[in-house]
């Protein structure tokens, strides 16, 4: 831990780059997986298959290599985007899967007979979704989107081999200078467990404020 | 409600696990320990291992490591699969590792051991003291430069090669000339090299941007991600060599010390090795190895290798 402490300002900024990334990030893929699961739970085929598409996609392909494809790949589409603002919207797109999967799961613990008391009081399948499926459904599943970010600061460190200085890319600077890789990735690791408990603690409260009690 | 189009999907999907899976597999096989059998080496530096010198029985010590070594039949070695000209796998043939690096493993091994039976684990630039200081590897080939901080961690016998920083660009740019023309430019350096440390020190003001790989970062400086690549002239020349939208400009601007990085406190090993090193230099050996690896794509002489011990660390 010394070794980080005497490089302490970079690895304090690129520790901010790694939050920004995740917050950023964090908030684009529950929107997007929210979008999803709606697209995947509603009566147009269409809409539904294109859902099936995207959560399949990006839950078979491994993060990196999209990094890899957003950052070099598409340049020669005559797309060229600065480096972070790229990972972030890879990390969203991607995380959004998982964050889809799990509200997808929420969906299911709303019982049938809530849409068709619904149905019967006259919303339409908009109003149903917004009003009674998803909010429920949201409730369900604190804990699981609580995993799924975790997972997503864990997977920011990859953005780190497509030139995006955060705390793994710092750290990996700190060791080619001092050469004490022991130390120096058992104090990143710390960092990394910090935000992990930081997540998972803050998603227990929430769930705790949410809860439906049945 | 979604079985029935689920079924019908999944030929498909299955496809595209299967690609996902072999592109994965694919990117893995440099990873992992390789064990490099004496048949396989390479055609052109066989002449090279056939007259290699091997040690005097009196010069491996009792219970040293070289007898260690001796004793378990292979010497196992720190060296990357995937730096052309300095240790590169062949894809087609894994067996076979090659390059200035590789080369001088394999005789050090015929100095140990009578043949080259190297055992190779691919080091991440990150981990190289670790391996050291627990024992995984016995010495490490990795263009380890000599530094002070390094050889409080470390021993390094060497340096056996110095190289130096350069700078590249695309083949159109006029404006880039040298390093003190990248002042508040963008610079791409590979993550783990030297230049992550030294481009910032020469040129405060350039904003660095590194990738992990050589190719990478090749790729980012002809698609215009920086205005410059910094990284080690032979690497740079090689790359300079199979791509025409790039260029090397100007000489070299540091001095890069690469050192056989040894486990810290073995002076017996270290004495060992450096004697060695003076008498592949002296007899020639040392020349034909540079010749038939990073030679083969800079346009001078043999250079004059570096003296034993010259460098802070070594």
């Amino acid at each position: 831990m010394n070794v980080l402490i005497d490089h302490l300002g970079d690895v304090l900024g690129a520790l901010g780059t790694t939050l920004v990334m995740f917050l950023i990030a964090g908030v684009g893929s529950i929107v997007i997986g929210v979008l999803v699961t709606v697209a995947r739970v509603s009566p147009i085929p269409l809409l539904r298959w294109v859902a099936f598409a995207y959560v399949q996609f990006f839950i078979n392909v491994p993060l990196l290599a999209l990094l890899v494809l957003a950052v070099f790949a598409l340049p020669d589409a005559g797309i060229i985007a600065p480096l972070e603002p790229t990972a972030i919207v890879v990390l969203a797109v991607y995380e959004a899967a998982y964050v889809a999967e799990a509200v997808r799961s929420g969906v299911n613990t709303v019982a049938v007979g809530q849409l068709e008391a619904a149905r019967a009081l006259g919303f339409n399948q908009l109003q149903s979704l917004r009003l009674i499926v998803v909010p429920q459904a949201l409730r369900a599943v604190v804990q699981p989107i609580g995993n799924v970010m975790i997972a997503l600061v864990m997977n920011t460190a990859l953005a780190a081999a497509v030139g995006v200085v955060e705390l793994t890319s710092e750290v990996n600077k700190v060791n080619l200078i001092e050469a004490q890789p022991i130390a120096i990735f058992a104090g990143a690791g710390v960092i990394y467990m910090a935000i992990a408990l930081v997540i998972g603690l803050a998603a227990g409260w929430v769930e705790r404020r949410v809860a439906i009690v049945r | 409600m979604f079985t029935s189009t689920s079924n019908r999907w999944r030929a498909p999907l299955v496809a595209a696990v299967f690609t996902t899976v072999a592109l994965a597999a694919a990117g893995c096989s440099s990873s992992g320990s390789t064990g490099v059998p004496t048949a396989a080496s390479s055609g052109s530096s066989d002449a090279l291992y056939k007259d290699a010198i091997v040690a005097k029985a009196a010069d491996i010590l009792p219970g040293s490591t070289m007898a260690a070594i001796k004793k378990r039949g292979k010497l196992i070695v720190a060296e990357a699969l995937d730096a052309p000209l300095l240790s590169q796998q062949d894809p087609s043939n894994p067996d076979s590792v090659t390059g200035f690096d590789a080369d001088l493993a394999k005789l050090l091994a015929i100095y140990i051991l009578g043949k080259p039976n190297v055992e190779i684990v691919p080091p991440a630039s990150e981990t190289r003291e670790a391996l050291l200081a627990n024992g995984t590897v016995d010495v490490v080939f990795n263009t380890y430069t000599i530094t002070t901080q390094r050889a409080a961690q470390v021993d390094f016998a060497g340096p056996y090669f110095e190289s130096g920083l350069a700078v590249a660009v695309k083949s159109d740019n006029t404006d880039i000339k040298s390093i003190d023309d990248l002042g508040g430019k963008t610079v791409i350096v590979g993550a783990n090299t030297p230049a992550v440390t030294t481009v910032p020190e020469k040129q405060p003001t350039a904003k660095i941007v590194s990738f992990g790989t050589d190719p990478e970062a090749v790729l980012a400086l002809t698609q215009g991600r920086g205005d410059a690549y910094v990284q080690d002239q032979t690497l740079l020349a090689s790359d300079a060599l199979t791509n025409k939208a790039m260029k090397v400009v100007g000489q070299p601007f540091t001095k890069e010390a690469y050192g056989i990085g040894l486990k810290l406190g073995d002076s017996d090993f270290k004495k060992f090795i450096n004697n060695w090193l003076v008498k592949i230099q002296k007899n020639g050996t040392w020349g034909k190895v540079w010749k038939a690896s990073l030679g083969t794509v800079v346009q001078s002489d043999i250079p004059t290798p570096p003296a034993i011990g010259s460098v802070p660390g070594s």
